[in-house]
């Protein structure tokens, strides 16, 4: 599904990702995990295409398209969530209206007819209920004066009405009380684990993995994969830390 | 605080103490010297030949002087003033015993009496009586119009910093005054700008060379001292390429019926990576109770922040004088530079200000922060003006300004007359403003503790003020918390 | 005789297209308009083809006038309100200006206080494009006597172009020591990280711009008896201008 080959990109003038390969096939859920500063986030944002991570080298398929060519928009439609570490709060425009438009607009760019305002509701209804989320705060403006672990859950809700292909998610568990995370870790299960969808899992910790159990495990250091293995990976990492795994 | 600051708090404090209305009230017995009443071109070419000026100069203040004769006042501060004769004033004073000095030590005991009555320079008596471990503070004292005395220019010297009368400068160093003087404030600038290069009398020139870190901190004390003697001040700094220096400026002025005028010019240049600090304490006479006399100050300050990651901070605690009219700005040419802007300006009884700032940001990346608190008391009026514009080739400008106002009594007003204009889109700008008086909760809880009714005025007042006075350095932070406390005296009943 | 055209030294006009108020001068009387002890008014106010509108407008003890712009058309177009409230009386501004081009749009009030206990509130959005300008010049006045007086100012410009120019200038003017007065000015570009959030959830560049800008403009007109007349012009407007 994802093919990521010998991927560099800069922030700034700064390179961060330095010959990073990857492959994701559908079915499939992959962690990576990594010290600050490996470039974890980078390549959540290389891949959803933010300005000012540029590319320098490399390529990424989706789907046998180039990912890169896209624009941000494109490549939602296209099929891939990112899950924002840090939900960015939009005064003014309210949650439904913001996942209606977001919806419609993905659903336009693939052919497909929009969904009404009914049928928008009783999707939207669904999600927040399995997620735990009040109905009066999809009403409310995006991610406004709402808590941490709120605004990840609202990550949660975002995806399951997005229903997506691939999901990057950056730091989800970063944030979550313990009760939070197990919400947050049933929605990633629930929403994803298909034989047709896959999740990029970015993570410091592997207690999320606790609840969401990978199939592979990757660790990036200094812009690259250093080491992948099973789920196992992530428990000698808990223990013994990055350094001594990195290298 | 340590005990040493309290003691020299206490002991700048009872100086205060013995002059009933105003602290500084009061004037001294030394002749002066003067040049003709009234203003004409012989009065220009009196001060310039007074103080063997070379003929560029010369010709630069008569330049001057035509100019100002086609020019009118300004009139759009909120300020009642009433017309000023120009006619009747003196433009030229200096003491007549002109001392020649190597340091403050051969000063005049006269000028050191003085001094010592106005309890003000503190760190400087320390200096003067060789205390040990004493803060060093480098002095040009402007003694009425002419310097006195400069000291520690040999340690200076050596560290390569030019710290002159202008006077001096412009005779020993006239190629590095020519390059500046004028550059940063025009000559046709502004009504009273003009008027000051036509007739300036002295003041101070700073350069702090390449990469030097000015070992200590300058300070002029001013003082007007003559009467109806216009005071004409003119200060030049420029900071080198990666250099830094602290000014301090104080003022105090005796008691006089008759409204004298000031109109000062400040000029700062600070290079690449250079940072100047410019603080002043303004203290000169208001007036009496009634309204009569006081200082007529119209000051002309502004600070080119012309290299790359510049730094111009300018702090002003602003207390005294009938009428101020006065704005310290920067243009921020440098891609990075930073400007600020930090002001506590209080009017009592029938004082006037309209003080401000302007930033204009030119360069990539400048930044500026304005924070000023205005304390309105008795019948005064105190407006903060400021201006923020951002050119359009800026990219990424940020300013945040921050407008206080504090009114103490239902007869004073106080203002607010920002303006904003912003031409490029990646410009962050904010500005808040609010308006509030001591409410009585707060009154009445610091009077039970203890406090009488002036003390917490003063106390609340310093809190309000707090922000722009702990940017202040040590020893000026401590006389302008006395002296809020003192200009606000019989505020409330 | 009428007094002659203003010029840019005039404090209220300094920002103004000077040619365009001479070509208009002289201005006819403003409007007047006096709201009696208790009333209650509202106008709304589109300004689409590019006019100068003069209003004064007398509050009444206790009495509340609401007045909603939008101001969006011509080469130049100005809107200018001069309010006085008395005891207990209560001001509402919500005003809108979209301005591309070479546009030159601007709203000005002056409201003043002069007796106790009245309110006004004033909300001012502009969105500049081209090398429009957008002006606001805002004095809140506030008079010996009127004390109690609760005045707020919040004015915000965004910028979607270089060289497009917002111009503020929120000033207080205060004789009366207990009183409540703030303003708060922003000016700034759509925030980028916003734009990229609602792009990585499949809206357009251009889409999630205007659903911002949107968003900047949205509650101005909350309450106004035309809310969706002028909410339509104003969406109309900046899709014109994304």
């Amino acid at each position: 599904m994802l093919q990521i080959t010998n991927l560099h990109a800069n922030v700034g003038e700064k390179p961060i990702l330095k010959g990073l390969t990857l492959s994701l096939k559908a079915g499939e859920i992959h962690a990576i995990m990594g010290p600050n500063g490996a470039g974890k986030s980078t390549l959540g944002y290389v891949l959803s295409g933010r300005p000012g991570y540029d590319v320098t080298e490399g390529s990424v398929t989706f789907n046998g398209h180039d990912l890169l060519a896209l624009e941000p928009h494109e490549r939602a439609a296209a099929g891939l969530f990112l899950g924002f570490q840090y939900p960015v709060e939009i005064p003014g425009v309210s949650n439904v209206q913001f996942l209606r438009e977001a919806l419609n607009a993905q659903r336009k760019n693939r052919g497909e007819a929009p969904l009404s305002g009914a049928e928008f509701l009783k999707v939207a209804r669904e999600q927040a209920g399995a997620l735990g989320m009040d109905m009066d705060m999809l009403k409310r403006p995006v991610n406004v004066g709402f808590s941490g672990g709120e605004k990840k859950r609202n990550e949660m809700v975002q995806m399951g009405i997005i229903n997506p292909a691939l999901a990057i998610l950056d730091e989800t568990d970063s944030g979550l009380d313990i009760d939070a995370l197990r919400t947050v870790g049933d929605g990633i299960n629930r929403i994803m684990r298909r034989p047709d969808k896959a999740v990029l899992l970015i993570t410091h910790y592997q207690r999320l993995l606790d609840y969401v159990k990978p199939d592979f495990v990757h660790v990036l250091a200094d812009g690259r994969i250093t080491r992948t293995g099973g789920a196992e990976l992530a428990l000698e990492l808990e223990r013994d830390g990055y350094k001594e795994l990195a290298a | 605080m340590s005990d040493e600051l309290d003691m020299r708090d206490k002991a700048a404090w009872d100086a205060a103490e013995k002059v009933a209305d105003y602290a500084h009230g009061w004037s001294s017995d030394i002749e002066t010297d003067f040049a003709p009443k009234g203003l004409t071109e012989d009065t220009v070419r009196f001060i310039s030949a007074k103080k063997n000026e070379p003929e560029w100069m010369l010709e630069w203040r008569l330049k001057a002087f035509a100019l100002w004769k086609t020019m009118t006042p300004p009139d759009w501060a909120k300020l009642n003033v009433p017309p000023i004769d120009y006619q009747d004033a003196y433009y030229y004073a200096e003491p007549k015993a002109k001392p020649k000095l190597g340091s403050l030590d051969e000063v005049d005991p006269e000028i050191l009496r003085i001094y010592e009555k106005l309890g003000i320079p503190i760190a400087e008596q320390e200096v003067l009586a060789g205390v040990e471990g004493a803060r060093r503070v480098a002095v040009d004292a402007v003694f009425d119009s002419v310097s006195v005395a400069t000291t520690f220019r040999a340690e200076l010297e050596r560290a390569g910093v030019i710290f002159r009368s202008i006077s001096e400068a412009i005779k020993e160093y006239p190629e590095l005054v020519k390059k500046w003087l004028g550059k940063i404030v025009p000559m046709h600038d502004n009504y009273f700008a003009t008027l000051n290069c036509a007739v300036f009398s002295d003041g101070t020139f700073v350069y702090i060379p390449e990469g030097v870190r000015c070992p200590m901190e300058l300070s002029t004390y001013f003082r007007i001292n003559a009467e109806n003697t216009g005071q004409f001040e003119r200060t030049l700094i420029v900071a080198d390429k990666g250099s830094y220096v602290s000014y301090l400026e104080g003022c105090t002025a005796p008691m006089r019926d008759e409204n004298q005028l000031h109109a000062a010019v400040v000029e700062l240049v600070a290079l690449d990576d250079a940072e100047i600090k410019y603080s002043t304490v303004q203290n000169w006479y208001p007036g009496d109770a009634e309204g009569k006399g006081g200082i007529y100050n119209f000051v002309t300050k502004r600070a080119l922040c012309q290299g790359r990651n510049s730094k111009v901070s300018w702090t002003q605690v602003e207390t005294g004088s009938a009428v101020t009219w006065k704005y310290p700005s920067c243009v921020l040419n440098g891609e990075n530079s930073v400007g600020e802007f930090y002001s506590v300006a209080v009017t009592n009884n029938y004082q006037q200000a309209d003080t401000g700032t302007k930033m204009i940001h030119n360069g990539k990346g400048s930044r500026s922060t304005i924070v000023s608190k205005g304390i309105s008391a008795g019948h005064s009026n105190n407006t903060y003006r400021g201006l923020v514009r951002v050119a359009p080739n800026a990219e990424g400008v940020r300013n945040f300004t921050q407008c206080d106002s504090l009114l103490l009594g239902s007869l004073s007003g106080a203002h607010t007359v920002p303006y904003i204009e912003v031409r490029n889109p990646s410009a962050q700008i904010e500005h808040e403003a609010t308006t509030s008086k001591i409410s009585d909760d707060q009154m009445f809880y610091a009077m039970a503790r203890g406090l009488n009714a002036e003390e917490a005025v003063a106390l609340i007042v310093n809190g309000f003020a707090k922000e722009v006075l702990q940017q202040l350095p040590m020893e000026f932070a401590v006389e302008a918390q006395k002296l809020l406390g003192i200009s606000l005296e019989g505020s409330v009943g | 005789m009428s007094l002659p055209a203003p010029t840019r030294n005039d404090e209220a006009w300094r920002y103004s297209d000077i040619s365009a108020v001479a070509a208009a001068w002289p201005l006819p009387a403003p409007e007047s308009i006096i709201v009696p002890a208790g009333g209650d008014f509202a106008r709304t106010i589109l300004q689409d083809i590019g006019s100068i509108h003069q209003i004064d407008i007398a509050i009444g003890k206790g009495a509340a006038a609401a007045v909603h712009i939008l101001n969006i058309g011509g080469d130049y177009g100005r809107v200018e309100l001069n309010v006085t409230l008395h005891a207990g009386a209560d001001f509402k501004l919500g005003a809108v200006q979209i301005g591309g081009a070479t546009q030159n749009l601007e709203i000005i009030t002056t409201v003043t206080h002069v007796e106790p206990k009245a309110t006004s509130s004033q909300i001012v959005r502009s969105v500049l494009a081209g090398t429009a300008t957008g002006t606001y010049l805002g004095k809140v006045a506030v008079a010996r006597d009127a004390q109690l007086t609760d005045s707020v100012q919040s004015v915000k410009a965004m910028l979607l172009d270089r060289s497009a120019t917002a111009n503020a200038k929120p000033e207080l003017e205060i004789y009366a020591d207990d009183v409540k007065c703030a303003h708060g000015c922003a000016i700034g570009e759509l925030d980028a990280m916003g734009l990229f959030y609602l792009q990585a959830r499949g809206i357009a560049s251009a889409d999630a711009k205007k659903l911002m800008l949107q968003a900047f403009v949205a509650g101005v007109f909350d309450g106004a008896a035309d809310e969706d007349m002028l909410t339509d012009a104003a969406l109309k407007k900046l899709g014109e201008l994304v």
